[in-house]
């Protein structure tokens, strides 16, 4: 049996039965006739959490000096040393156990503590994304200025993938990394996205919610919503198999010349996956603008569709630009959609239908192509995560004081 | 509810901890994204005709291959990296260093990469010479280097056709790309070594151009293929084993007065192909089971024969020769010594 | 007369200009009503053309075409399987199905020197050219292909494989059942994960936190964390659990627990949701009777929004079904035909199952991928629906 597994059933096996001690400690003859200030399972949980709890505490900490290679235990002495941590425990938890140990404050204590450590794992999981960009993109950034980078206009990696296919120095042409084409390609995507998502999340949003009998709103919400259940990697092989031909070929019809990797198809389909963010979140907002607005508006004459257009959704307002800014944080990190229908051609320009690539797309392709880890061109997916993850969380931020300022203004 | 959600609870448990560790059943394979198809087919014939579990085939590219694999022998390493280059002399001296000393080097075949177009059009004869003028981001003119000034083939010799130059070619992350670079632009722009040699170290010249006339395209794209059958005038850059899989649609173009077939192409008379090899990790023949057994079937004449198995899959077999010499330094595990990089 | 004549014509043209602002008023309710409909039915539109074009592109796959051929076990067939039949037919029959003969030969000698007749599996050209699709057949083969469908010997059946396979580099044996395997294995940890730290989390922010800048900041984090891309914890899974912990590569673990932060924010914040509906008199109720906090907190309170958490962890679980990006980063797009068998054991999941055949080159692959997808779309429309029913059911109004 490999050690791991050795260690978890052994714990786990050591807990019940201290669980069960702890418990039948509690009906030993000597505490017979004194009331004891918790119920017998506390006492049982308090025997069980000081046999556990040292046993953690020692495989965790050897498994931190080993992650950061300070020391390696080996499992022939760790596991010995937790088990007899654990008895040490068990046996500290038994002499303690007395009538008027108050068991369960103890027990309490340790969940809140068990809480506080889960809600503390967001918090890791951020910084975790933080430190596994941040590291390479600095080394990254020490090869290429971080202003080269941000306002370059070539993306050119080639000789980088030299390097890293492991004939460095064969020339000496320098590697272009200006990140500009990608996110023009991103912002050309989004754009496209935001003109088909925006219109229609926001006339179904108000139909929902002003005109749509309860009956109907129940049924079209949960319709709607299949469109943000329906996994981003299909929505990219629809965009590839059977948008793109069909804008190539009605281009061609139209006279113009399409890429078969051309921005307009991934935009269109990105575009239709958002609108029920925009939707159901308008929704929200539109249903949270108070009633009297509405009768007062009603009460004046105007029409439904007046007081919509001149009352709700000025009053709305704040809370669908932040509807919308979350839509753009969303399609600005997308990946499946691009990756499978979007070219990988860096390229310039304000012509949807030519092929262009993004952030997203250059980050898979520079973590699953052919190079070395540590090329340049490796390091600069890094590079592009960091700056995707600024303008997500900056987008996020927004949109989320704007819509707090909503709820103070009618709550 | 209580009581199921306990026991739900505890099975979890016993499940996480079944599950986790268990020494390793598979062999495990990384490397090179141009040996991956064949690897890969290999594996599952291996997995479908013998009691062995398939091996586990990931593409990470030669260079990620190579890093895998030199990281040391154990549970945690793979066994074999596949690699669309010769394995250099770092790399194996990072292996040496890591305890990776005994690695036998098997040749599998060759990789051509071919120049397609639609199969309707008339023959496409092209030179190394045309390729790289049609590529390449700064060309000599007149004995000065200028940037590409050519629209169409005919621009470049008036003997090929009048149609403006359009080139769907492998991304800069992909092998094939990477062949591109040294069959052809490193070898056409020797010939110009005294220009390309201020910009390009010893001349290995190999800028493509941006200009919109070379697209990078996915290497395994059915896009491109629709591409060239609609637009008859473009061209495509593929591993030969694309080419063979569509032949109904699009066709190679004549390099150097040579087509691409499998004759010209092991015969080394078709000038853009290259070999392909793996590595296998002798220490772990006989502890990974069916290690052995694994590359023992990759050598057979049923899989890299002449009417093997990866013939159909699109690799060019090597010649009879060569084969037998392969298959004997398997057999002996033939290590691979600090003088064979010399 | 004339000045009241005047007047009423004033009036009445007054009155006809009321009207007729009134008309283009209702004219543009009318209108505007029109968009908002026609937006919803847009979306409408698109999800049924949607479905129409995966189901167009998939069903055929539901059916795979079998040869009734003579397959002879003998030594040369034992040597080289594609001897087992007629030559014609070599490359006709699936070669999953003839490269097995050997074996069988092995482990049932006495098979050897007999023939049998039996439905093989056709090779995807011939599936391709049978269901009237772009083939590489010769026009030979073609011509023997419609003599046997005339002798009876071609039948389009129900492609079981699909289901029972694992990956295939031939389209006609390809089947989802090592990615099917794999997608639960990796739910298993993700669940196992995300699902106590949300709702302990969720529990700890809505009942226990008091209200300082740690609270708040945390109660940032978590939105934040919705909205970062999918991608980057691709990145967090490569760098923390791979490099940095040393975890096996591809493995369900690794994409488990990637998953699992991510699916992390959509739990916590429907179990606060959930949480916040349970009005205080049941909190109060129980603190009355001498419970202490945690007791009425674990005890009364969260056993009632059972259904309000489970909802949540379906979507969440939903969703990291369908998530392919973070997963490509980790390694779990590799050729894996066998289902895993430990966690720690290479895996791949049903939608990178589809990214992989998407990018397949061969052309009998795109009909396998639209299969897959509809299968996909099948789960997760049922787990959704699970979920909505679930909210709509057990939903406890207050």
């Amino acid at each position: 049996m490999p050690p791991a597994v050795t260690a978890l059933t052994g714990m786990l096996l050591m807990g019940v039965i201290a669980f069960a001690i702890g418990r039948r400690r509690c009906a030993h003859p000597r505490f017979e006739g004194r009331p004891f200030h918790s119920t017998q399972a506390y006492y049982g949980w308090y025997a069980a959490l000081w046999t556990v709890l040292p046993a953690v505490g020692i495989y965790f900490t050897a498994y931190i000096l080993f992650l950061c290679r300070v020391y390696a235990v080996s499992a022939a002495t760790l596991i010995p040393a937790a088990t007899a941590a654990s008895a040490l425990g068990l046996f500290r938890a038994y002499v303690g156990i007395r009538p008027e140990l108050r068991a369960r404050n103890a027990v309490e204590q340790t969940i809140m503590a068990g809480l506080l450590i889960a809600s503390f794992v967001s918090i890791l999981t951020t910084l975790g994304i933080v430190v596994s960009v941040v590291f390479e993109a600095m080394t990254f950034f020490k090869q290429v200025p971080f202003f080269e980078f941000l306002t370059g206009t070539k993306w050119n990696p080639d000789t980088a993938f030299l390097i890293g296919a492991g004939r460095e120095g064969e020339q000496a042409l320098k590697p272009q990394f200006g990140s500009v084409p990608l996110f023009a390609g991103t912002f050309m995507i989004t754009l496209i996205a935001m003109c088909v998502s925006i219109p229609i999340g926001l006339f179904s949003a108000i139909f929902m919610s002003e005109y749509a009998s309860p009956g109907l709103r129940r049924v079209a919400k949960p319709v709607l919503e299949i469109l943000a259940g329906i996994p981003t990697v299909v929505y990219g092989f629809f965009a590839a198999i059977t948008v793109s031909p069909l804008i190539v070929a009605w281009a061609e019809k139209l006279g113009f010349q399409a890429d078969s990797t051309n921005a307009l198809s991934p935009g269109l389909v990105m575009g239709i996956m958002i609108i029920p963010f925009v939707s159901s979140l308008s929704d929200d907002v539109i249903t949270a603008v108070p009633n009297s607005m509405r009768e007062g508006a009603f009460a004046l004459g105007a029409t439904k569709s007046e007081t919509i257009k001149k009352v709700l959704l000025p009053a709305a307002l704040p809370g669908i630009v932040s509807a919308f800014l979350l839509a753009v944080s969303r399609a600005v990190g997308e990946t499946m959609i691009v990756v499978m229908a979007a070219g990988l051609r860096a390229n310039l320009t304000a012509n949807p239908l030519e092929g262009m690539t993004t952030v997203t797309v250059r980050i898979v392709d520079a973590l699953t192509g052919d190079q070395a880890f540590d090329s340049l061109e490796t390091l600069s997916a890094f590079a592009l995560g960091f700056v995707l993850l600024l303008v997500t969380l900056v987008l996020n931020i927004i949109s989320a004081v704007v819509i707090r300022k909503f709820h103070e203004k009618y709550e | 509810m209580k009581k199921t959600g306990k026991t739900m609870a505890v099975m979890a448990c016993v499940g996480l901890v079944a599950g986790l560790g268990q020494a390793r059943e598979q062999i495990r394979i990384v490397g090179s994204s141009t040996v991956y198809p064949f690897s890969s087919a290999v594996a599952e014939e291996f997995g479908a005709t013998t009691e062995f579990p398939t091996p586990v085939v990931e593409s990470t590219g030669s260079g990620g291959g190579h890093k895998l694999f030199s990281q040391g022998v154990g549970d945690n390493t793979p066994d074999i990296t596949n690699s669309s280059r010769k394995m250099k002399k770092s790399e194996f001296e990072a292996n040496v260093k890591n305890g990776v000393g005994s690695i036998t080097e098997v040749v599998i075949g060759y990789d051509g990469i071919a120049i397609a177009h639609n199969v309707d059009n008339d023959e496409l004869t092209l030179s190394i010479d045309d390729l790289f003028r049609a590529v390449a981001a700064l060309v000599p003119v007149d004995g000065e280097l200028v940037a590409n000034p050519y629209e169409k083939w005919s621009d470049i010799n008036p003997a090929l056709p009048d149609t403006a130059i359009l080139i769907y070619g492998p991304p800069t992350t992909s092998g094939t790309r990477d062949a591109f670079h040294e069959l052809v632009m490193h070898k056409a722009a020797k010939k110009y070594k005294e220009l390309y040699e201020p910009i390009a170290k010893k001349g290995e010249y190999q800028a493509i151009r941006d200009d919109g006339a070379y697209v990078d395209a996915g290497e395994n794209d059915n896009l491109i293929v629709q591409k060239l059958e609609k637009e008859s005038h473009a061209i495509g850059i593929f591993g030969y084993s694309f080419l063979e899989e569509n032949g109904d649609r699009i066709q190679g173009a004549v390099i150097e007065g040579v087509s691409p077939e499998p004759a010209t192409i092991s015969s080394g008379e078709y000038p853009i192909s290259r070999s392909l090899y793996f590595y296998v990790k002798n220490a772990h023949l006989g502890v990974i089971p069916g290690l052995k057994e694994y590359v023992d079937l990759f050598v057979s004449e049923q899989m890299i024969g002449d009417r093997g198995y990866l013939k159909r899959v699109g690799l060019v077999p090597l010649p009879a020769d060569q084969r037998a010499e392969v298959r004997k330094n398997v057999a002996e595990a033939k290590a691979l010594t600090a003088a064979d990089f010399e | 007369m004339s000045r009241e004549h005047a007047r009423s014509g004033i009036l009445r043209s007054r009155k006809d200009e009321e009207m007729k602002l009134l008309g283009k008023r209702h004219r543009h309710e009318r209108r505007f009503r029109a968009y908002s409909i026609t937006a919803l039915l847009l979306a409408c539109t698109f999800l049924v053309l949607f479905f129409g074009d995966m189901i167009h592109k998939g069903y055929k796959s539901m059916r795979q075409t079998f040869l009734r051929v003579e397959i002879s076990y003998n030594e040369e067939s034992k040597a080289s399987p594609l001897y087992a039949v007629d030559d014609d037919l070599s490359y006709l029959v699936s070669r999953g199905r003839l490269r097995t003969i050997p074996r069988e030969i092995k482990q049932n000698p006495r098979l050897l020197n007999t023939t049998n007749t039996e439905w093989a599996v056709a090779s995807a050209d011939v599936d391709q050219y049978v269901k009237g699709a772009a083939n590489r057949l010769r026009p030979r083969e073609k011509k023997l292909i419609d003599r046997m469908k005339e002798e009876g010997n071609v039948q389009l059946r129900f492609n079981r494989g699909f289901f029972t396979n694992g990956d295939s580099k031939l389209p006609e044996i390809a089947g989802i059942k090592a990615a099917a395997v794999g997608t639960l294995y990796v739910i298993f940890v993700t669940i196992l994960v995300s699902f106590p730290i949300g709702v302990l989390s969720a529990v700890y922010l809505e009942e226990f936190a008091p209200d300082n800048w740690l609270t708040r900041t945390i109660e940032v984090n978590i939105n934040n964390l919705a909205a970062i891309p999918s991608i980057l914890f691709g990145l967090l899974g490569l760098a923390i659990f791979i490099n940095f912990m040393g975890m096996p590569r591809s493995s369900a673990l690794v994409g488990g627990l990637t998953l699992s932060l991510m699916t992390l924010p959509v739990i916590i914040i429907s179990t606060r949701v959930a949480l916040k509906a349970v009005p205080d008199s049941i909190r109060q109720g129980a603190l009355a009777l001498g419970a202490s906090k945690v007791q009425a907190v674990f005890q009364q309170v969260l056993p009632q929004c059972i259904p309000g958490v489970l909802t949540g962890t379906i979507i969440g679980m939903a969703r990291a079904m369908g998530e392919t990006a973070p997963l490509i980063i980790v390694g779990m797009i590799a050729y894996i035909p066998e289902p895993p068998t430990t966690l720690g054991s290479a895996a791949t999941v049903l939608p990178a199952q589809i990214f992989t055949w998407s990018s397949a080159s061969l052309r009998a692959f795109s009909e396998r991928t639209a299969a897959a997808i509809l299968v996909l779309l099948a789960i997760l429309l049922v787990l959704n629906a699970a979920a909505i029913v679930m909210r709509n059911k057990f939903e406890k109004r207050w």
